[in-house]
């Protein structure tokens, strides 16, 4: 909302600065976004006088001028034809336009020239905004202007406006007025009323035009005021310049009218040309499927049964609310005119407004909502405005046609209960104080408090609400802190399932990975990215129905999508390297469209790229993690499509899968636009969750030296080394604390299509030094495993 | 033989003078005292010796043996001491030069401000929960006290899937997930990504909130104002303030919006605060008691509070980070300052 201060004072009294005003508003729950000062529109623009006039020794069309702004005389080159003796608006070195444009000193064919002649145009403002200047020409003051000056200053054009946020909970504030209102309280001073003033002259309105209203519940009142012997031309300047100052274009008298009621009441107006109004009636009723209007900005619009129009006895002539039609529009010969000023519902100009895609300051206003008191009051000033400015004849009375409402609402309520909610001393008398002057009267009953809060606080319908009014001019700086006085103790902590996962992500950031954030919506083509099979329940995406964008429309149902991106995105950006995770959930549906809340399951995604990455890396990081979870993992060679066919493995616990580990195929990458080997791993965190031990049990360790053995058979090169551990494991050898593959060899010598294994084996006891010969007889246990279970060979 | 003894003696005390390496003693050793040394030799030579001589030959001898073998440790621990430092000397190194580490990893800055956050409320007593971001209408807006076609609605740009289901514009819709499935007190708080259809240069479409909620028997601003401030003490510095500015939320009444005293210029004005001293961090209030009867609690006999904070905000004035893009585009550059 725009107030200009000039228009607030119209009805109270500011004698402090703006910013002071400001921080006021702000401390009674009224944000002041800015505050924009008129005159600083542009700097370095003062008024001077033409003191002396020659012709320029280069240019014909060129003049050489003094220009005396008080402090000192400019030479100044400018084309515009002066005569000397003008008090003119001079741009000096330094400058700054309007349009930004910054003015600097310089020779202007040959000739120094120390500013730059302005017009209303490069002062950014219009005819409008300021008296007698004329367009297309330089400024022009009066004789006896004081020099150097600013000069917007001294066209009058100096206003200070207040770009004030209102809640909400306040639609009435979105006037001038009724802002006036909180402003008088917050300067702790009065407030005085628009003026209403007019005199009727002629037959009534009734004569002019007859309302009906058929849907009473879409539009609760319905006022008309008619004018006779119209005159349409140019508002005054006060009035133009004031629709300038908060943003409303001035058009005509009678169509300023309307805004200015509606920018200084809140009341939104329309004027119609009686004349087009067939069978002289009003009819405010929901259109007929079929029915179309085209409105003032030249749009065709289909109406639908569910919208609000207004009618006279054959046709809409207006969209209820949102806009008027052409065919009903105040023109230049207009004569008679008949003034709508309604109450319409709320969610109903809010739905047709979307539906029409049509939107006006009207409806902007009616969408906040709109109180009884106004229609009255604003058509009482519409016509005060048409009295004052000789714009036409008022017919005698006013039609109303409205549902019966309370004027009042009584809230019952006591000190006691206002300090039970704010924990500070209420002091009665200042309560009362403080809601009257909110327009609140409150009736004291001794021990109780009745409260008439008026039709227009609609918000308020509850003892918390008396207390916010309170509070917020009261002030909270009178609340004292206190920690949970009159509360239980309450244990709080963490859910299991959360530690897990700060768990699991302390773990990854320890092994030097990076913790990432990535966007839970993305591209539709990323199941197309990532080769997931066309009946793979993956490919069932929440959408979203207003989405920021194609890339930004469905919610994942995959992690690694997200992290390829980011890992390209890297690999673009400079970084030789990245070792990236993420936790995060996916969005699987239960059934589409969707009727219940999907599952959102929480998944980890780890990712990496650079020249010392490589599969067993990104691998290393999953065993290290399920290592410190005691979880045991077993991997096995995996069929994902999108990933490298040698180099990608699906990941069990506990004979579930949970996930895969893999090298990305290169013409997947290349889909990603990365021009290096990306690794992904993602995991299912909630599987993970389901299988891990917290901490683990001591084990004894021996005290007697531990023996170790090595052991290279040959196999066919298509054993996993990881079956062979396995194996070993199975073969319940006794002392065993740790087999594991140290090399892997092929060549010439093994022969083709074979390799040769190396293993390590660890024995001890805890009881005592093992023999040589207890050593040797489980050594054999182990390759007759191997032998059985992968057909190894020892290799001689 | 004595003349050999003595001649034995003076070569052998002149090769130990002139030795300078601790295997050059060795050899001295060897050639004199070792198993066929030259003092050795003449031991087994004394039985040649007539037997009134023998006994002072034999004194002669062992004194020169005694002799060279002290001279012989003398000089060694000395060449030892000095070859000592000298390899020392040899293996100094740059000290300037890098060391071995591992590496690094990180917590991304909104992970690490929300477990900074959690830390100060799970120590007032809060538990913590979450909460699902494909929300109903009516948990994220008709429960709190927004029924459809409210303006209210349009102070978030909300992201649907159809006419009944939202990606949450908040995670207040907690609130009413928590009391209507469980009894005060309740004193939670909920971390979690929230959504709006806002993209600009200050608006990210994703960003994560944490919600607060309080609900007990009598709980008043006081208390909202005593745990906000306690949270800006430990969140900043212990001689951060706040402030409450009455403001509006559907949910809450009344309500507020909190500033803090700006973390940059402790409250004298600066770029950050906009000169004000003051930075706005998270709106508050009281439960609205219509919020509390929806949800099935009786607002005669139970009162409460709920406030909501912008991570990406907290983190910004936290770390100094300048554009709430940066928290996305996870360049490494940028997450690997947060270790």
């Amino acid at each position: 909302m725009l107030a200009p201060v000039s228009w607030l004072k119209d009805y109270v009294d500011i004698n402090v600065s703006p910013e002071v005003l400001a921080k006021k508003l702000v401390a009674i729950g009224f944000e002041v976004e800015e505050i924009i000062y008129q005159s600083k529109k542009v700097s370095k623009v003062v008024v001077g006088k033409i003191t002396q006039v020659a012709k320029h020794p280069n240019a014909d069309r060129l003049r050489v001028i003094s220009v005396d702004i008080g402090s000192k005389v400019l030479q100044v080159v400018t084309n515009v034809p002066v005569e000397g003796g003008e008090t003119v608006a001079v741009a000096l070195d330094g400058a700054v336009l309007a349009d930004g444009t910054k003015i600097v000193k310089g020779a202007l064919r040959g000739v120094e020239s120390e500013g730059m002649l302005c017009g209303l145009e490069e002062l950014g403002i219009t005819v409008d905004d300021v008296t007698g200047q004329k367009s297309g020409d330089i400024v022009r003051f009066p004789e006896g202007q004081k020099l150097g000056v600013n000069a917007l200053e001294a066209l009058g054009y100096n206003d200070v406006i207040l770009d004030v946020g209102v809640t909400a909970n306040r639609p009435d504030c979105n006037s001038i007025y009724k802002l006036a209102k909180e402003v008088a309280v917050a300067l702790k001073t009065d407030c005085r009323e628009p003026e209403i003033n007019y005199v009727s002259t002629g037959a009534s309105v009734k004569e002019m035009v007859s309302v009906e209203v058929l849907n009473p519940e879409l539009c609760p009142r319905y006022m008309a005021g008619g004018v006779r012997n119209v005159r349409i031309f140019p508002s005054s300047q006060r009035i133009k310049s004031r629709l300038r100052a908060v943003g409303i274009r001035p058009i005509n008298n009678i169509v300023d009218i309307t805004n200015y009621v509606l920018t200084e009441i809140g009341q939104p107006m329309h004027a119609f040309d009686r004349r087009n109004l067939k069978g002289g009636k009003i009819c405010v009723r929901t259109a007929r499927d079929g029915e179309e209007i085209v409105t003032l900005d030249g749009k065709k619009n289909a109406l639908k049964s569910s919208m609000l129009a207004i009618c006279d006895a054959e046709k809409p002539v207006a969209v209820a609310g949102v806009m008027g039609g052409e065919n009903s529009g105040i023109a230049d010969d207009t004569t008679e005119i008949v003034f709508e000023s309604a109450k319409f519902a709320r969610d109903s100009i809010r739905r047709t407004s979307r539906a029409l895609n049509l939107r006006s300051d009207s409806s902007a206003r009616y969408e906040k909502g709109i109180d009884f008191a106004s229609q009255e009051y604003g058509l009482k000033r519409a016509l005060t405005l048409i009295y004052e400015s000789g714009s036409g004849e008022i017919a005698a009375d006013l039609l109303d046609v409205k549902v019966d409402y309370e004027k009042d609402r009584k809230i019952l309520f006591t000190t006691a209960q206002i300090e039970k909610i704010l924990g500070c001393k209420v002091p009665r008398g200042t309560l009362k104080s403080i809601l009257s002057r909110l327009g609140i009267p409150v009736e004291d009953n001794g021990k109780t408090l009745v409260a008439c809060v008026p039709d227009a606080r609609d918000d308020i319908v509850g003892v918390n609400d008396i207390a916010e009014e309170f509070i917020r001019v009261y002030g909270y700086s009178h609340v004292t802190p206190t920690l949970f006085e009159f509360s239980a103790l309450t244990k709080g902590g963490k859910p299991a399932k959360m530690m897990f996962r700060d768990n699991v992500k302390e773990k990854l950031a320890a092994f030097g990975l990076h913790e990432c954030v990535t966007y839970s919506f993305t591209s539709p083509k990323f199941a197309d990215r990532l080769r997931i099979p066309a009946d793979s329940p993956l490919r069932q995406t929440v959408n979203l129905l207003n989405p920021l964008g194609e890339a930004l429309s469905v919610m994942r149902t995959v992690l690694c999508h997200s992290m390829l991106e980011v890992l390209a995105y890297n690999a673009a950006h400079f970084n030789k390297s990245a070792r990236l995770f993420e936790t995060a959930k996916v969005y699987l549906p239960k059934e589409l469209p969707l009727t219940e809340l999907p599952e959102e399951r929480e998944k980890l995604v780890i990712g990496m790229y650079g020249d010392d990455v490589d599969f067993f890396e990104i691998k290393g990081v999953l065993e290290g993690l399920f290592d410190t979870l005691h979880i045991n993992a077993e991997y096995a060679k995996s069929l994902l499509a999108f990933l490298h066919p040698g180099r990608a493995a699906d990941v069990t616990v506990n004979g579930i899968n949970v996930g895969f580990v893999g090298e990305v195929h290169p013409d997947v990458a290349a889909e990603y636009d990365a021009d290096c080997r990306m690794y992904v791993a993602e995991i299912d965190l909630e599987t993970l969750f389901g299988q891990y031990a917290e901490g683990g049990s001591f084990k004894a360790f021996s005290k007697y030296p531990p023996v170790e053995r090595d052991l290279a058979v040959v196999v066919d090169a298509s054993v996993p080394a990881g079956d062979m551990v396995k194996a070993v494991r199975e073969a319940k050898i006794k002392f065993l604390d740790s087999a594991e593959v140290f090399d892997v060899y092929c060549g010439a010598q093994i022969g083709e299509g074979k390799k040769s294994v190396a293993m390590k084996f660890a024995f001890s006891s805890t009881e005592r030094t093992l023999t040589d010969e207890e050593i040797a007889a489980e050594m054999k246990k182990i390759l007759a495993a191997l032998k059985k279970r992968v057909g190894a060979k020892i290799r001689v | 033989m004595k003349e050999k003894i003595e001649s034995i003696k003076s070569v052998a005390l002149l090769a130990i003078e002139q030795a300078t390496t601790s295997s050059g003693l060795n050899d001295v050793r060897v050639r004199f005292l070792g198993k066929s040394g030259e003092i050795t030799s003449l031991m087994k030579l004394l039985g040649t010796v007539s037997k009134e001589e023998r006994p002072a030959m034999g004194k002669a001898l062992n004194d020169v043996r005694v002799q060279i073998e002290s001279a012989l440790d003398a000089k060694t621990a000395v060449v030892e001491e000095s070859e000592k430092q000298a390899r020392l000397a040899a293996e100094a190194v740059d000290v300037t030069l890098p060391g071995k580490t591992s590496a690094k990893g990180s917590l991304h800055p909104l992970t690490l401000v929300r477990e900074d956050i959690l830390r100060v409320f799970l120590g007032m007593g809060f538990s913590v929960a979450e909460g699902p971001e494909i929300e109903s209408d009516l948990y994220n807006f008709q429960l709190l006290n927004v029924p459809k076609d409210h303006p209210a609605r349009d102070m978030q740009d909300t992201f649907y899937v159809n006419d009944n289901f939202v990606l949450r514009t908040h995670t207040s819709p907690m609130q009413a997930r928590i009391m209507t499935t469980t009894q005060p007190p309740i004193r939670v708080v909920i971390p979690g990504r929230v959504y709006r259809s806002d993209d600009d240069a200050s608006h990210s479409p994703i960003f994560h909130q944490i919600e607060g909620l309080a609900v007990d028997k009598h709980i008043t601003v006081g208390d909202l104002e005593g745990c906000l401030q306690t949270f800006a003490e430990q969140m900043f510095s212990s001689d951060t303030r706040i402030r409450l500015r009455p403001s509006y939320f559907p949910f809450t009444e009344p309500s507020v919006e909190v500033d803090v005293t700006c973390a940059i210029c402790h409250g004298k004005g600066c770029r950050v605060c906009k000169g004000t001293g003051w930075v706005e961090i998270l709106g508050a209030g009281i439960v609205n008691p219509a919020v509390l009867e929806m949800c099935g609690i009786d607002s005669k006999e139970y009162s409460g509070f709920a406030f909501g904070l912008g991570l990406e905000r907290i983190a910004m004035i936290k770390y100094g980070i300048p554009n709430i893009k940066l928290f996305y585009e996870n360049d490494v550059r940028f997450l690997e300052q947060f270790n």
